[in-house]
């Protein structure tokens, strides 16, 4: 990209800190003019070794350490963790257990969404739009903090269950949040909708198209904005989502508009998904009885074997390979995170657009760097 | 080539030689007069209620950063608003893991900042290296090279604890204790 | 298709390359590969048993066999069944074929890979560091031996 840089060319490096960039990352713009002919991401700014330091910490340990992968995804990041880890020793989860995952996982997935679309509404001009998303998002963390007693790190799945158990009220607390929540969720939908300045500026903009989206591997609402309904909670269930009556919600523009809307449409579906639950949910112990490991064994061996769990992170596809060797430590763990392709496909979808554009485009994409980089 | 004298300039004891019965001073020297009186007074209290903050999201406690400066905790209460450029910005909050590559870049960030300036250690990380201190990407003891007024320990620290970092610089300014001026 | 059907598949195509396959569940099949046939079988497996996503590729250290596996875990957007392909590589000079003309998501995985384990990819288009500054090039700090873990400085501060 650096060797032909033409006499009406020039550079532009956005990053690592800008205000417009949703993480530590680099992006280097070849500008000819308004359009950008060229593009690069530069990674790595907030590496911290999580695979490294996993091998060297004991199973029960690992959990704190996934929760910081990505910060607005823990709850699903230690499930995945924890899911490896289960199969591997062959932990049956109780129902009551699997349930209560099933609800703070969409709760957070709601308030990852919330974050995500109000960063994103602020890159495209609409600040306001912010403070409205957070404005929600503050109440939807204080339910998630009645139970786990964080609002960013949880650790608060284990292996074969969870920390705690809904406390009293949990259910009437979560009925108030969804009310206003569904209100607003309606109002950011008309207000995206009719707004002729915002279509402007994303219906058209940055369009992916299916074959593309796959070949590039994209997961998450990026490709179900394309038409593909690719959603790990239908395709491979985990926990009781095969008991839920849920739908994969797609669009078929693939652009940011239809991304946008992609998010809307699924945080929807993961109130419906909660409120199910949250009737369905049986009485019962939230720690599977009699199996070897105990409640909060800091030392657990885990049969040597390797396995590959995926779950839906709010993001996509969210992968861990573990390898163990029988000790109390995992040999290796490989951290697939859904965001890795997603910001690879920024140089290929940035050729040719002006540079106003590329704000919405990175933003709608919902990047986490920090998950990038691990 | 020849060496260069070095041309003393806002010497004190020159300055009153060269022009006799006239007192010159410098601006510095007005600074250093103003530092003992009340007007420093006045001037630390209209510093210590317009802290503008850079927002750098750096990790986890990046997200606690922005909550803070938005609608719910609404630190513009205090006078204390986020800022996108460091340019604007009087105090630069390490919110998140410092690695060897972006040590560099964040020391940008500081000397782009304009004087006086603060730092607030916000999360483990910053202060210690927290649950990544072994990891051979990061980059420990931040502190020897910015000058950390307020360590915020917690992982992440709640908004409400940089809220009160922000009232405990506050206090540090007003008492002539903070590392931003020298006085 | 199921599982058991596509593992026959691949190792009727490419007998000799493809040993010790096995079917672990339904979703779940392992199979460990020469490495020097790893973009072939990765071509067919894309065009013919629409392997068509590629989850993660890494390499794992196994310093008392003296071996780096190199992994690839394979997924598809039209079946659930995940695919691991592991080829084996000599520690001292792990060199393997680049997958990036048939998964283009690869690209960034193999410039982990290298520089975390070293792991040399032959053909591949940019072969950079990605995630650690240049300098630390040489250091391979995911292997087994490496030096620097845990941090120096840490031990004094704990
Ligand atoms: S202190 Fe904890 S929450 Fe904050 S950035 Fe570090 S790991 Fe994340």
């Amino acid at each position: 990209m650096y060797d032909e840089v033409g006499p009406s060319e020039m550079i532009v490096h956005l990053g690592p800190q800008h205000p417009m960039l949703p993480g530590p990352f680099r992006l280097n713009a070849k500008l000819r003019g308004e359009t950008v002919v060229d593009s690069e991401v530069e990674m790595g700014w907030i590496h911290k070794g999580i695979e490294k330091i996993l091998e060297n910490k004991t199973y029960l340990q690992g959990i704190t350490i996934v929760d910081r992968i990505c910060y607005l995804a823990a709850l699903t990041n230690e499930e995945a963790y924890v899911g490896c880890v289960e199969k591997l020793a062959g932990i049956e989860v109780p129902e009551r257990a699997q349930y209560i995952r099933v609800i703070m996982e969409e709760l957070s997935r709601i308030q990852s969404h919330l974050l995500g679309m109000g960063e994103y509404a602020s890159f495209v001009g609409f600040v306001s739009m912010f403070m409205y998303t957070i404005k929600e998002r503050e109440d939807l963390m204080s339910v998630i903090d009645s139970v786990t007693g964080a609002r960013i790190t949880h650790s608060f799945l284990r292996f074969g269950g969870v920390k705690d158990d809904l406390p009293e009220g949990f259910k009437e607390d979560v009925k108030y949040v969804f009310g206003n929540l569904r209100k607003a969720i309606d109002n950011y939908e008309e207000l995206f909708s009719t707004d002729s300045i915002y279509k402007a500026r994303t219906v058209g903009i940055g369009t992916l198209t299916a074959e593309v989206a796959k070949d590039i591997g994209v997961s998450g609402p990026p490709l179900r904005a394309t038409g593909v309904a690719f959603d790990i909670r239908k395709d491979e269930p985990y926990l009781v989502y095969k008991d839920l009556d849920f739908k994969v919600c797609t669009q078929t523009a693939g652009d940011v508009f239809a991304r946008v809307q992609v998010r809307l449409d699924e945080m929807r579906e993961s109130m419906y998904i909660v409120e199910q639950c949250l009737d369905q949910i049986p009485s019962g112990p939230i720690f599977p009885e009699g199996t070897a490991y105990g409640r909060r064994s800091p030392v657990m061996r885990i049969p040597a074997g390797e396995v590959f769990h995926r779950v839906e992170d709010p993001r996509g596809e969210m992968g861990f390979y573990m390898v163990s060797d029988g000790s109390d430590k995992p040999y290796r763990v490989k951290i697939r995170g859904p965001v890795y392709p997603t910001l690879q496909a920024l140089p290929p979808l940035l050729k040719g657009v002006p540079v106003a554009d590329i704000v919405a485009i990175a933003g709608s994409m919902d990047t986490c760097t920090s998950e990038v980089d691990r | 080539m020849a060496e260069v004298e070095p041309v003393s300039t806002n010497n004190k004891d020159d300055m009153q030689e060269e022009i006799p019965g006239v007192m010159t001073t410098s601006t510095s020297a007005i600074s250093d007069f103003l530092k003992k009186t009340k007007a420093q007074d006045i001037i630390n209290w209209g510093r210590k209620n317009s802290l503008w903050f850079t927002v750098n999201a750096m990790g986890c406690c990046g997200v606690e950063l922005l909550s803070t400066g938005m609608a719910h905790y609404d630190t513009d209460r205090f006078g204390i608003i986020p800022r996108n450029s460091p340019r604007h910005a009087d105090v630069l909050i390490i919110s998140g893991y410092v690695t060897k590559k972006y040590f560099p870049a964040l020391k940008r960030i500081w000397d782009q900042m304009p004087a006086p300036k603060w730092v607030i250690a916000y999360g483990d990380c910053a202060i210690s290296g927290g649950p990544f201190y072994e990891s051979y990407s990061t980059r420990q003891n931040v502190d020897e090279v910015f000058p950390v007024d307020i360590y915020v320990p917690g992982c992440p620290p709640r908004c409400e604890a940089l809220i009160q970092a922000f009232y405990e610089l506050q206090k540090k300014i007003v008492a002539k204790k903070d590392k931003g001026t020298d006085y | 298709m199921d599982a058991k059907a596509m593992i026959d598949s691949l190792s009727s195509q490419f007998t000799g390359v493809i040993y010790d396959a096995q079917v672990e569940s339904d979703i779940r099949i392992l199979a460990k590969v020469k490495p020097e046939s790893v973009k072939d079988i990765c071509q067919y497996l894309k065009e013919k048993l629409s392997f068509g996503h590629l989850c993660c590729e890494f390499g794992v250290d196994y310093p008392e066999r003296n071996e780096i596996e190199v992994v690839y875990v394979i997924g598809s957007y039209e079946h659930p069944v995940v695919l691991t392909l592991k080829a084996i590589l000599p520690r001292d000079d792990p060199e393997v074929e680049s997958v990036v003309p048939v998964y283009w998501n690869a690209n960034w995985y193999e410039r982990e890979t290298y520089e975390l384990f070293g792991v040399k990819y032959l053909d591949h288009p940019d072969l950079r560091p990605l995630v650690l500054p240049q300098d630390m090039l040489g250091e391979w700090p995911l292997r087994k031996d490496y030096k620097g873990f845990p941090n120096k400085t840490a031990r004094n501060l704990v």
